[in-house]
């Protein structure tokens, strides 16, 4: 942060302003607080427009030894510094006389896959608790009350196992259509309904609304989710990318409801009847209160509901043409090539 | 004593607050890069393709007294422009350390940037807290912002 750009002025407003983080009120010049009135579009509807971010340090579930929802203060910004702090470590200085990595990989799990992916400097993802309501959260997901995903149907585990089954004999990088929908640039790694944060980072997303339709712009991968305003679902066989999104208002909240999701794009397992409803409520002049509710009883033993605050930024969205410089999806194919002529396993 | 035991419970909640987040990309790095091909790169930039998914960064390394162009593959450059670091940030020609693993192909001369620093071992570029991320609204300087992007 850089405080030498503040004025003192400027300080002391922002703690009059964090002071009074739940209350939707803005401090005018003269210290006194006007209260803030819902913007609204020419036609009168709430005016969501903008670019907002939905990054956040608050997983998606609960972490098992929290207990409760709501996090104390301190506890947020106990979270907030470790965060910062991990940063700051990650920045240090390198040894310029560090030998190659170790022969056999380096032990990094997960995506960065035991070759340790690249600098923690091209990540961005929050720096944050999320706050709903006033409240610091330790889990996006508010319902049920333990904060995690519902255990998954006897049904939807079958269903893992006979698309298994279908795969057998086939590797996973016999032909570029086995690849993720994410390594071939046509959706983004993390959810594009619910808008729920990857944790990595251009978490970022612009909504732009007329009478008849709200569109819905994510950073990544440069998708644009169009919502129609009445209506009724397209016929089930029909089934775009990002689903079918049809919306309407109530009162002042935007409630848009999901449902012909493609069955490359699974949220958790659910796809083919998964039903997403959205809630966007405007709360004050910097927040959108964002809740989502995931339905499919052929994968979840019940629905479940998060929340997450959208927050304002003066930020740009960059586009992210991912196709243009998919070097990723060459490499890895051609790599699984490579690999079979090595062990004489070519097909 | 408590003070250490509060800290090491307050460590473990990071960690799993933290949890399942690690370093990747629109991929999983694991099936580009080859665990049992590590490298140690060090050459002068002479391209660097800022672009998505990945920047890639184009080094000239000398080997055996001839010259190779290795490609060394990034995070997505959007996070580094909203910082305010451009393409023209790091010059051409601005020599470099590199250590990673190279692709599965090992006919490529291609590697992940595991670790890309100048070589006096600074972060080639500086990630930090409170510059330019997507804000939440607690920071005083942010106190009336609007939405962007009108």
């Amino acid at each position: 942060m850089n405080f030498t750009r503040r004025s003192g002025f400027r300080v002391l407003l922002g703690v009059v302003v964090a002071a009074g983080l739940a209350s939707p009120a803005i401090v005018t010049l003269h210290g006194q607080a006007k209260p803030w009135t819902m913007p609204r579009t020419a036609d009168g509807k709430p005016d969501l427009q903008g670019i907002w971010s939905n990054a956040t340090i608050t997983p998606l579930e609960r972490p098992k030894e929290y207990a409760s929802l709501v996090l104390s203060a301190e506890e947020a910004a106990r979270l907030e510094k470790a965060t910062a702090d991990r940063v700051e470590r990650l920045n240090q200085d390198s040894d310029p006389n560090r030998p190659a990595p170790p022969q056999g990989g380096d032990g990094s799990t997960g995506a960065a896959g035991n070759v340790g992916g690249y600098n923690n400097f091209w990540l961005d993802p929050g720096e944050r608790v999320a706050v709903v309501d006033g409240q610091f959260r330790s889990s996006l997901i508010i319902d049920p009350p333990d904060g995690r995903v519902p255990p998954t149907t006897p049904e939807a585990r079958a269903r893992g196992q006979a698309r298994l089954k279908t795969m057998a004999g086939r590797g996973q990088y016999d032909h570029p259509e086995f690849r993720p929908l994410a390594e071939r640039c046509l959706l983004s790694f993390g959810p594009t309904t619910p808008l729920v944060p990857n944790y990595f980072y251009n978490n970022n997303l612009q909504i732009v609304q007329t009478p008849d339709h709200v569109m819905i712009l994510m950073e990544m991968v440069h998708d644009a989710r169009i919502v129609r305003i009445g209506g009724t679902h397209l016929p089930k066989h029909i089934r775009p990318w990002m689903g079918d999104s049809i919306g309407h208002w109530e009162g002042d909240t935007l409630v848009v409801e999901t449902t012909n999701f493609p069955l490359q794009q699974p949220f958790r397992g659910a796809a083919e009847n998964l039903k997403v409803t959205e809630r966007f409520r405007r709360v004050d002049a910097t927040t959108i209160n964002y809740r989502f509710t995931v339905e499919d009883p052929t994968t979840f033993t019940r629905p479940f509901t998060g929340e997450i605050p959208f927050r304002a930024t003066d930020e740009l969205i960059y586009e992210y043409a991912c196709h243009e410089g998919n070097y990723a999806m060459s490499n890895v194919l051609s790599g699984a090539r490579n690999e079979e002529k090595r062990l004489g396993t070519k097909k | 004593m408590k003070t250490r035991t509060t800290f090491s419970v307050l460590l473990l909640g990071v960690g799993l607050l933290l949890a399942g987040r690690s370093v990747i990309a629109h991929h999983a790095f694991g099936a580009e890069f080859d665990p049992n091909a590590p490298i140690r790169l060090q050459g002068k930039v002479v391209r660097l393709e800022w672009v998505n998914p990945h920047t890639w960064i184009h080094i000239e390394t000398i080997k055996d007294g001839k010259p190779e162009i290795w490609m060394i593959e990034g995070g997505t450059p959007n996070t580094l422009l909203r910082r305010g670091v451009t393409r023209e940030t790091v010059k051409v020609g601005t020599e470099i350390i590199v250590d990673g693993y190279q692709t599965k192909d090992h006919s490529l001369k291609r590697a992940n940037g595991r670790d890309v620093t100048f070589t006096d071992g600074r972060k080639l570029f500086m990630g930090s807290s409170g510059t330019g991320a997507p804000k939440d609204g607690r920071d005083p300087t942010e106190g009336t912002k609007k939405p962007g992007g009108r």
